[in-house]
């Protein structure tokens, strides 16, 4: 189909040349490789945030410039690495995970990591020293202080959250590597996630498809921006 | 009786204070002045444990502080109150502020259990709460949003922080030198309040006029150490240090 053909999109939207549960399929290994990677990242980086954010240590420095040097990992590198590390050679060989879901969780994990922890730190580390104080001076133990600063960041860590969300979910090079944008025989995605599928679209000339799914997309991301923003929003007074 | 004595602090091999001596009884109100920049707040971040001197002794109620283990120095804490120049309210409502003193003296499974209660529904507010805010006028303001308080009013809530878990000793640091004359005389009037709750209050300020109106006793900071200790009645009227003199009058100037 020509890219004329976008102008009749919304027609068009009502005879996709899709597959029976395709998109859906798609949508559904996106969100579940995203969410994935991005709680075990959460899970890992909010703590490594709190303890460099609140001790010092020889060489905290150096740990910093990695972690910041992760931000800007470019996405294809890392497939690559962790395509190395999956692969039957691979330390991680016997396990199979090659071309599998599993696989793209591992290397968005490493994408997400960064920013998450680099955002977290910087939201813990940005809470005025004041704050701290007057925890202390109320009779806050360093654990009471820890929370309340932990509390006072918590728009800065949600931010950093949603960030590791969006690169995650808006990631092609990596998955595409580790993944290998498989659908089954029935057309239902295996490893094709909304970005691959676009990307494969796209190069077929199927452009009005490849808009639907930039649509559905784009749509994902606002609506999670949204949730987090309007659960941030109801809290505010009840804290 | 909270007290130095004889406490020098140096900080980077710079002395800051040398040789004080000082104390506070309950239910008196001891005011500190000096120039900005001598040394008041370390005097008292020393009296709140927060700092330890480089040499000399604090004791709170005859315990020295410093002699005790980190747990059993938390219990001392615990038992001073202490307002900073800055206001530092947390990003939460005005109860849930003037409350921490008080939800950081429980055990946890109160905390959880009430933390629990309160994603459910408001839990009210604690009686000593209300009336902490009461003491410097902000009983009607429980719910509001600390972020939308005026410095004064965020300041008074500050002094209601301290207040609310019932200290024994109070330090204010400066607490009135960003306010306008009507919170300076709420958080005036919450000090001799909190006297009359037999609370000792230690008071940093360079306003001599404020120490004269509220203390019971006056502490001259000049250079590194008190060059007179004495009552508040007398101490205006006939120092008896040259230098606490010409402070007083105006004539030494920093």
């Amino acid at each position: 189909m020509s890219l004329d053909a976008t102008v009749h999109l919304l027609p068009a939207l009502v005879d996709l040349p899709f597959r029976e549960g395709y998109v859906r399929s798609i949508v559904y290994v996106s969100l579940y490789v995203s969410g994935i990677a991005v709680l075990l990242s959460t899970l890992f980086s909010i703590p490594v945030a709190i303890v460099m954010g609140f001790t010092d240590f020889p060489g905290k420095q150096v740990v910093k410039a990695i972690i910041n040097t992760g931000m800007g990992f470019p996405s294809v590198v890392v497939g690559l690495l962790v395509l190395f590390i999956v692969s039957n050679q691979g330390p991680l060989g016997p396990l199979e995970l090659i071309f599998t879901k599993e696989a793209m969780i591992i290397s968005q994990f490493v994408l997400a990591t960064p920013p998450i922890t680099a955002i977290s730190l910087a939201a813990i580390t940005g809470v005025s020293d004041n704050v701290r104080e007057a925890a202390r001076a109320l009779g806050g133990t360093r654990l009471d202080t820890a929370l309340v600063v932990i509390k006072e960041a918590r728009y800065g860590i949600a931010t950093a959250i949603l960030a590791g969300f969006g690169r995650a979910i808006s990631e092609v090079g990596s998955v595409l590597i580790v993944g290998g944008n498989i659908t089954s025989a029935g057309g239902v995605s295996k490893t094709r996630t909304l970005t691959t599928a676009i990307q494969l679209e796209a190069r077929q000339g199927q452009y009005d498809t490849a808009m639907v799914l930039g649509g559905v997309l784009l749509t994902l991301v606002l609506t999670v921006n949204a949730i987090v923003v309007r659960f941030g929003d109801a809290g505010s007074m009840n804290r | 009786m909270i007290r130095l004595s004889n406490v020098s602090h140096a900080y980077g091999g710079e002395p800051i204070v040398d040789d004080l001596t000082l104390s506070a009884d309950p239910g008196e109100v001891v005011a500190i002045i000096g120039p900005s920049g001598v040394g008041k707040t370390t005097v008292l971040r020393i009296l709140a444990l927060f700092t330890q001197p480089s040499s000399g002794r604090v004791e709170l109620d005859g315990q020295p502080a410093w002699a005790a283990d980190e747990a059993e120095r938390l219990a001392l804490r615990r038992h001073v109150g202490m307002v900073f120049q800055e206001a530092s309210l947390f990003d939460a409502s005005v109860a849930r502020n003037v409350e921490y003193g008080l939800r950081v003296r429980q055990p946890w499974s109160d905390r959880l259990r009430e933390g629990l209660w309160s994603i459910a529904g408001s839990n009210g507010t604690p009686g000593a709460v209300r009336e902490a805010l009461d003491v410097v006028g902000m009983g009607d303001k429980v719910d509001q949003s600390a972020r939308s308080l005026s410095g004064g009013e965020a300041q008074r809530v500050s002094f209601a922080r301290a207040l609310a878990y019932d200290p024994s000793y109070l330090l204010l640091d400066e607490p009135t030198s960003d306010l306008d004359p009507r919170n300076t005389g709420v958080i005036e009037e919450a000090i001799r309040e909190a006297r009359d709750r037999d609370i000792g209050v230690v008071v940093a300020t360079h306003d001599m006029h404020q120490a004269e109106r509220i203390a019971d006793r006056v502490a001259v900071l000049l250079g590194d150490g008190f060059t007179e200790v004495g009552p508040a009645e007398t101490m205006f009227e006939s120092p008896t240090d040259d230098r606490t003199r010409k402070f007083i009058s105006g004539e030494l100037v920093y």
